[in-house]
């Protein structure tokens, strides 16, 4: 192709590439929540005079032209795999994919965060319990405790996490789990732990705290392509996981109350995986995860009508506690699942009886290193 | 609005591109400025009419002066325009530093005015100076406002340069021609500079921002940091004089080089001659020569030298660190000249290492936010402190962003422009470039276009669990 011939070719190119991608803005649908991100997308603003004048109309279309950008999660896989292939990087945006896992990169640790949390875990022990209330403290490490070291990527001592969190709340008797934990305990695409893969977590958490469990348990498949959180924020082509849960004994029989909505609820409900049988489509925005106990919550009451104990347990946990907690039902009779992230801990005396209760505090590695969430 | 930004590449560019080539000839100065003032209004609609009136300032006092200059009156004119467009420079930009600087020599608590920094003041002041003092030398002043607002308020050129000349565009701006090689330059041009900026710059400054958030540093860390700013910079700021060349080519203008591949320099002088060539040579056109430049005696030169340099680091920013930066290199300019200059001329390799080592240095101190800060970073860069030589940290992003420096290294040479020079002074090598490049381009902006998508990612959404 000769000189004059290309400049005419690369003009007329780029005249449609500008005027298709003007007129795809445009016309494009737009969507208002991503799945793949688990988030809002930004809307078109309201055009007024005060919008234009305060400049608020063009800050919120810059943000909206690029949320509502046509195959924006094409797009976005795009720029993954060229900075991954092209450009080398290691991680984008501090996520990686190392071993069929994704992994978010926790690093480094945040003594001030581990500070934090246990003052505010102090504070509850020293507002609601007496020397009668047995104190547990349990850390789950990320998975990047057990991916990062084999594929050269930064990561904390989890070790002297452990230690340090043990020693900040000396009030607590800490049960460490993390011998018992591998990366196959945790979803190739997702944040948790695999509920399927934690029975020895909880045998051993229940077991430490003085209980026992019982029970057997089946595997039920409740979704074959499940893609986790990192899946979205790696925007990496990658193999989905399978939810499973585990159904049986005594989980079957237990009654759920969700204090937050007042509403009875299932130990898992299903029904989030299946948008088109719910409220308006909202259900189809929520995480899979959250069919263990309805994900996110501030309070939850598990009740279980078989026990053979009267124990009660209450569970101060981030999201992996709604995955473990309907393991440990056979050891009490009843759990209260508390997530201070959502409720303040001066409002729990009216939802929450601690006479005679075991507290367990078991969080992740990655609530505590960031617990500024925690109120 | 940012060249670099969806909202531009999208839906601005299209649009202003369509209405522009549809228009008549004689209409196309007027959308030009339309879509001037509406890309300078989208960020700060309320500096619109800050910008309106400096251009009429400038339009006035360039008639006033043009009818008066061959007498007294012409002069005092001229000098009462850039008064007037320095004192806007001045208010916006350099207040809060007196105020501060005054509250701190005194003791006294004058309340800061917290302006925002209306958005390219540094760069249409300077052209409308250009403008009134060289219709005082003789120029024709523009009898056509919308002629001298377009020029004043283009946007390929408005927030970050290069600064053009009024003298240099004067005939263009009345009649240009538009072609597809002009066009097809431009886009190439402004494909560059795009990729330039998004896949070279910003990921540099994303390595900054990891080092400075960083609680674990160490010598190869600072020294990191310090080559990654020094290519940020020049990415960032060459892939933008790239864009605006490139738009201006492609609306029918030639706008003089900014950059030439400076990092190639064998001394601090040869470096400012490649380095925002249009800065350089405004301040030595307006400033070094009408002071008596070298005409007035070695040492008056030496303290040109240093006004010069002084003003140039505060034209950057207004704190001291900017200040301190500016006469650090008319230390440097200064013993170059009076010593160093010849016996740089000895050693290529010893003068490259030495010119690129004291940029570096410089930029350093350019982009700490005080002089404590500069001076506690260059003193890493040395391991004072006690910090360790090698970091985990360090080696883990001098790995994950290996790649992007060793592009950026290569890229501010001259090295891919002669390897594209001689395939394409192949006949067959010409024509597969040929064939290559619009796929290549294309391709480069549909890799941009997915960063800047992502761009709206933000990891601290996902922590809802």
């Amino acid at each position: 192709m000769g000189t004059e011939k290309k400049d005419h070719v690369l003009c007329i190119l780029f005249a449609l590439l500008f005027a298709g991608g003007f007129l795809l803005c445009l016309f494009w649908p737009k969507k208002t929540y991503s799945v793949s991100e688990r988030r809002m997308l930004s809307t078109m603003p309201e055009l007024s005079a005060e919008s234009v004048w305060s400049g608020r109309f063009m800050s919120d279309f810059e943000d909206h032209a690029v949320d509502a950008f046509p195959f924006r999660d094409g797009l976005r896989q795009v720029k993954a795999l060229t900075a991954a292939y092209v450009f080398g990087k290691r991680d984008n945006n501090n996520i990686y994919a190392a071993d069929g896992f994704l992994s978010a990169m926790e690093y480094p640790m945040e003594e001030a965060s581990l500070d934090r949390a246990a003052e505010r875990f102090r504070y509850i022990c020293g507002k609601y319990l007496t020397g009668e209330n047995q104190v547990y403290l349990s850390v789950i490490p990320d998975k990047n405790c057990f991916l990062a070291k084999e594929s050269g990527h930064l990561a904390m001592d989890y070790e002297d996490f452990e230690r340090q969190m043990a020693d900040k709340a000396d009030f607590a008797q800490f049960i460490s789990i993390s011998d018992l934990l591998e990366r196959d305990d945790y979803y190739k695409t997702d944040t948790h732990w695999r509920q399927e893969r934690i029975m020895d977590v909880a045998e051993h958490l229940a077991h430490e705290m003085g209980t026992s469990l019982f029970g057997e348990y089946e595997p039920h498949i409740l979704k074959k392509d499940f893609y986790g959180v990192y899946y979205g924020q790696a925007a990496l082509p990658f193999a989905s996981d399978e939810l499973i849960c585990l159904t049986g004994g005594d989980i079957n029989d237990c009654q759920v109350y969700d204090w937050q909505n007042g509403r009875e609820i299932p130990v898992y409900d299903t029904s989030i995986l299946n948008p088109s049988t719910t409220d308006g489509g909202k259900a189809g925005r929520r995480d899979p995860y959250e069919v263990f106990l309805s994900g996110s919550l501030s309070i939850v009451t598990i009740k279980n009508p078989n026990a053979q104990t009267d124990r009660k347990l209450v569970m101060f946990r981030d999201s992996f506690g709604s995955s473990i907690a309907p393991l440990l039902t056979s050891g009490y009779a009843q759990i209260d699942l508390v997530d201070i992230r959502y409720i303040h801990p001066d409002l729990l005396w009216q939802f929450v009886d601690f006479e005679g209760c075991d507290v367990l505090f078991l969080y992740s590695t990655l609530v505590l290193n960031n617990s500024d969430t925690i109120k | 609005m940012l060249f670099s930004s969806i909202t531009f590449l999208y839906y601005f560019l299209p649009l202003t591109a369509a209405i522009y080539f549809a228009v008549p000839k004689g209409f196309k100065n007027a959308v030009l400025l339309l879509a001037s003032f509406v890309f300078y209004g989208w960020g700060e609609p309320k500096y619109v009419v800050l910008m309106g009136l400096s251009i009429l300032s400038g339009y006035g006092f360039g008639l006033l002066v043009e009818k008066y200059r061959q007498k007294r009156a012409g002069k005092i004119l001229c000098t009462c325009s850039v008064c007037m467009s320095l004192s806007f420079l001045l208010y916006f930009k350099y207040a809060d530093f007196f105020i501060w600087n005054f509250n701190k020599a005194t003791g006294m608590e004058i309340p800061l005015l917290r302006i925002a920094l209306p958005i390219g003041i540094s760069f249409y002041t300077f052209q409308i100076i250009s403008y009134t003092v060289d219709v005082y030398r003789g120029e024709a002043a523009q009898r056509k406002l919308i002629h001298l607002a377009a020029y004043i308020a283009m946007f390929p050129q408005l927030i970050a340069g290069p600064i053009v000349r009024y003298s240099d565009i004067a005939r263009q701006l009345a009649d240009r021609k538009h072609s597809w090689e002009g066009i097809a330059y431009g886009v190439r041009r402004f494909v560059i500079g795009l990729a330039k900026k998004i896949l070279i710059a910003n990921q540099l400054g994303e390595l900054c921002g990891i080092f400075r958030g960083s609680g674990e540093k160490s010598v190869l860390f600072y020294w990191i940091y310090g080559v990654s700013f020094a290519l940020h910079i020049y990415f960032d700021f060459s892939g933008y004089s790239d864009m605006a060349i490139g738009l201006g080519r492609v609306f029918g203008f030639r706008f003089l080089e900014n950059f030439n591949y400076p990092y190639i320099s064998v001394s601090i002088t040869e470096f400012w001659r490649r380095w925002h060539i249009s800065l350089g040579t405004w301040f030595r056109d307006y400033v070094y020569i009408p002071m008596g430049g070298n005409r007035k005696g070695r040492i008056r030169q030496l303290f040109h030298i240093l006004v010069v340099w002084m003003l140039t680091g505060f034209w950057h920013g207004a704190a001291w660190n900017f200040i301190f930066w500016g006469l650090y290199f008319a230390v440097l300019l200064t013993v170059e000249k009076i010593w160093l200059l010849k016996r740089l001329e000895k050693s290529r390799i010893f003068s490259h290492i030495y010119t690129l080592f004291l940029v570096m240095i410089s930029f350093v101190i350019f982009n700490a936010e005080d002089l404590g800060q500069a001076f506690s970073d260059i003193a890493g860069l040395f391991g004072a402190g006690g910090i360790p030589l090698v970091s985990v940290e360090a080696v883990y992003y001098l790995r994950s962003f290996g790649i992007v420096l060793l592009a950026g290294g290569i890229g501010a040479t001259p090295a891919v422009g002669s390897l594209f020079g001689k395939i394409s002074g192949n006949p067959t090598g010409g024509r597969v470039l040929n064939l290559m490049e619009p796929v290549v381009l294309a391709g480069l902006l549909l890799v941009m276009t997915a960063y800047l998508v992502d761009g709206s990612f933000n990891p601290f959404l996902y922590f809802r669990f």
